[in-house]
C-alpha cells in the first residue's frame, strides 16, 4: 500500500506536467517555424515593394535599407510610361484570355467526350492524353516554332508551308500551341466522370442532342473545375516567357514580361522603375488568384491529383 | 417531335450515334495536341538525324549529331549542372513541401494566411521572381550581402562565382516550386483515414512515428506522382538561366535546354539542338523510371 503511494505520487505530476506543457512547446516551436519560413517566403515580395518606391541613390545605398526613405510613386509612372508598355499590356492580354477561353472550350469538350460517351479508339485516345502529359513541352520549342512557321497559307507560305513566315509575329502563332493541355483534358474528363449520370438520362429522354446536353447541363455543372482550369490556363499564358520570346521578333508582338525582362538588362536599368514593373506583372495574377482561391486550391489538386 | 426523336434514338443502336459526335468533341483538343506536342516529338527525332539549318539544303547525316554530343565536353557539363539542378531543386522541395502540408493540415489557427503565403512565389511570373532575386542576390546593394555584413560576415558573389552560381538558382527553384508541392501534399493528406491516427494516438505513438510510420507511407502515391512533375519541369529549366545568369560564370550553369536554345536560335543549328533534345527527353524517362524503381523498393 505504501510502495504504490511511493511509486504513484512522483510520477502523477511528471506526467500532467508533460501533457500540459510538451504539446504547448511543441506547438510554440511549429509556429516558431512556420513564421520563419513564411517571412522568407515572402521577404523577396517585400524587397520588391520596398525597392519600388525608393530613389535612384537610395537603390544603391550600402547597407540597403529595407524601409524606403520615402514613397516615390514616380517610379510606377516611370514603369508605365515605358514607349511600348501599353502595346504590351494589349499582347499579354490578348495571348492570356485568348488561351484561357481555347483551354477552356476545348479541353471540357475533349474531356466530356472521354469521361461519356462510347466510341472507337477511346482507351487509345486516352492513353495518348496520358501519355502526352509526361512529355516535356519546353523542350519542343524548336519544332513547334517551325511548325507554326510553316502554317500552310498563313503569312505568305503556299499550301506546302513554304516561302513566308508562317504564323510567327501573330496572335494566332502564340495562341495556337497553347490552345489545348493534356493536363486540361485529364483534368476535366476526371470531374466529367464524377458527375452522376442521372442528370444525362433525363435530359436524353427528353430528347435532347448531345451537344445540348453537354452545353446547357454539364458545363454549368462543371463551374468550380472550369475555374480551376481558366485561373491555371491564365496563369500560365501570362506568365509565359520563353515561347512569346522564340515566336515574336517584332517589337510591337512582345508581351509584358519579355518587357520586363528588356527593362531589366537595358543599358539604363533602373532597379526601382524595373521593381515597380514587376510588382504591376504580378498583381494581376495574385489577385485573381485570391478571389479564386477556394477553388483553386480545393480544386486543382481534387481533380488532378485524386481520380 | 420530342417523342419523334426519342424513338429514333431508341431503334438505332446507341454507341454508334454517340460515336460520331465525340470525334466532333474531340477534334479541336486533338488537333493542338498534334500540333504542339505528338508531331513536334516525332519531328524532333527525325531532325536529330540531319543536319537541318537555315543556312544550307537540309541532308541526313544519321547519327552524327549524337557521336558529336558524346564528344561535346561543353554539352557533357550541360548534362552534369542539369542532374545537379534537378536533384538540388527536387528533393528539398518535396520535403518542405510535406513538413508544410503536415504543419498546415490540421485546425491550426491562420493556416489559410500560411498557405496563401507559401503559394504565393508560385503565382509569380518566372521573369518576375528571377527580376526580384538578382536584386536580392545583388553583392553590393542586395539585402543578403547587406544583412551578412551587419552581422559581421563575408559579403559572398552569388551569381557571380562559379562555385555559388548553381546553388543561388537552386534556392530560388526551391522558393518558387515548394508551394506548389505543399499544395498537392495537402490533397493527398486529406485521402488518409482519420480513424488511422485517432488509432495510433489511442496506442500511445509519438508525433514523430506517426509521421514516418503513417503520414509518409500512406502518401507515397502522391509523393511518386510529385516527384515526377518536379524532375520533368526543372530538367527543363531556362528562363531563370537565361535572365540571371545567361549560362555563366564560366559555363557553370548552362543546362541542356539553355545550350539547345543557343544551338538552335543562335547557331541556327536546328538538328544539332534536336539530338539535344532528344537526349533531354531520354534523360526525363531514364529519371522517371530510377525514381519509380526506388519508390517501390521503399514501399516493400
Amino acid at each position: 500500500m505504501s510502495d504504490i503511494a511511493q511509486v504513484a505520487a512522483p510520477a502523477a505530476p511528471t506526467v500532467s506536467f508533460q501533457q500540459r506543457w510538451w504539446p504547448l512547446a511543441e506547438r510554440a516551436i511549429g509556429y516558431g517555424l512556420l513564421i520563419f519560413a513564411a517571412l522568407a517566403t515572402i521577404t523577396p515580395f517585400l524587397w520588391m515593394v520596398s525597392t519600388s518606391f525608393k530613389t535612384d541613390a537610395e537603390t544603391f545605398q550600402f547597407p540597403p535599407n529595407f524601409i524606403p526613405n520615402s514613397l516615390v510613386w514616380q517610379n510606377y509612372i516611370d514603369a508605365i510610361a515605358g514607349p511600348d508598355t501599353g502595346r504590351q499590356l494589349i499582347n499579354s492580354l490578348v495571348f492570356a484570355l485568348g488561351s484561357t477561353v481555347s483551354n477552356m472550350l476545348f479541353c471540357a469538350l475533349a474531356g466530356y467526350a472521354l469521361a461519356r460517351m462510347q466510341f472507337k479508339g477511346k482507351n487509345l485516345i486516352f492513353a495518348l492524353v496520358v501519355g502526352l502529359l509526361m512529355v516535356p513541352a519546353q523542350s519542343q520549342i524548336v519544332p513547334v516554332f517551325l511548325i507554326v512557321q510553316r502554317i500552310p497559307f498563313a503569312g505568305g507560305n503556299d499550301w506546302l508551308g513554304n516561302g513566308g513566315t508562317g504564323l510567327l509575329n501573330t496572335y494566332w502563332g502564340m495562341i495556337l500551341p497553347t490552345a489545348a493541355t493534356p493536363f486540361g483534358i485529364f483534368m476535366m474528363r476526371q470531374f466529367f466522370s464524377r458527375i452522376p449520370i442521372e442528370y444525362e438520362e433525363s435530359a436524353r429522354l427528353d430528347g435532347a442532342k448531345t451537344f445540348t446536353i453537354f452545353w446547357r447541363i454539364l458545363l454549368p455543372l462543371a463551374r468550380p473545375a472550369m475555374a480551376v482550369l481558366g485561373v491555371l490556363s491564365f496563369q500560365s499564358a501570362w506568365n509565359d516567357f520563353i515561347w512569346p520570346l522564340i515566336l515574336t521578333s517584332q517589337r510591337e508582338m512582345a508581351t509584358l514580361q519579355i518587357g520586363l525582362q528588356l527593362l531589366q538588362s537595358g543599358p539604363d536599368a533602373r532597379w526601382n522603375v524595373v521593381m515597380a514593373m514587376a510588382t504591376l506583372i504580378t498583381l494581376p495574377v495574385i489577385i485573381v488568384f485570391l478571389f479564386a482561391q477556394r477553388y483553386v486550391i480545393d480544386g486543382a489538386v481534387t481533380s488532378g491529383v485524386k481520380g | 417531335m420530342a417523342l419523334q426523336s426519342s424513338t429514333a434514338l431508341a431503334r438505332r443502336p446507341q454507341s454508334f450515334t454517340q460515336n460520331w459526335s465525340a470525334y466532333a468533341f474531340l477534334t479541336p483538343a486533338l488537333i493542338i495536341l498534334f500540333l504542339s506536342l505528338l508531331l513536334p516529338a516525332a519531328a524532333t527525332v527525325v531532325m536529330s538525324l540531319t543536319d537541318i539549318s537555315f543556312l544550307r539544303p537540309t541532308n541526313f547525316v544519321w547519327f552524327d549529331n549524337y557521336i558529336k554530343l558524346v564528344s561535346d565536353s561543353r554539352f557533357r557539363q550541360a548534362v552534369g549542372n542539369t542532374a545537379y539542378y534537378t536533384v538540388g531543386v527536387t528533393l528539398p522541395t518535396m520535403a518542405l513541401g510535406l513538413l508544410a502540408a503536415v504543419a498546415l493540415n490540421g485546425k491550426l489557427r491562420g493556416r489559410i494566411v500560411f498557405r496563401t503565403i507559401f503559394y504565393l512565389p508560385v503565382l509569380t511570373s518566372l521573369i518576375a521572381a528571377a527580376v526580384v532575386w538578382m536584386y536580392v542576390y545583388e553583392p553590393y546593394s542586395g539585402p543578403i550581402n547587406g544583412t551578412l555584413t551587419q552581422l559581421g560576415l563575408p559579403p559572398q558573389p552569388w551569381l557571380q562565382s562559379p562555385n555559388l552560381a548553381m546553388t543561388s538558382l537552386i534556392v530560388m527553384a526551391i522558393w518558387r516550386d515548394f508551394g506548389t508541392a505543399m499544395i498537392i501534399y495537402l490533397a493527398g493528406l486529406q485521402d488518409i483515414p482519420k480513424d488511422i491516427y485517432e488509432a495510433a494516438r489511442l496506442d500511445g505513438a509519438k508525433t514523430k512515428d506517426i509521421f514516418f510510420r503513417i503520414t509518409v507511407p500512406m502518401l507515397s502515391n502522391v509523393t511518386f506522382y510529385l516527384m515526377i512533375i518536379l524532375i520533368v519541369q526543372t530538367f527543363q529549366v531556362f528562363g531563370a538561366i537565361y535572365v540571371m545568369t545567361n549560362g555563366g560564370p564560366l559555363g557553370s550553369t548552362e543546362t541542356i535546354v539553355f545550350q539547345m536554345y543557343q544551338t538552335a536560335f543562335g547557331y541556327t543549328e536546328f538538328g544539332y539542338a534536336a539530338a539535344m533534345s532528344t537526349v533531354l527527353f531520354l534523360a526525363i524517362l531514364l529519371f522517371s523510371i530510377i525514381g519509380t524503381k526506388i519508390m517501390r523498393r521503399g514501399e516493400s
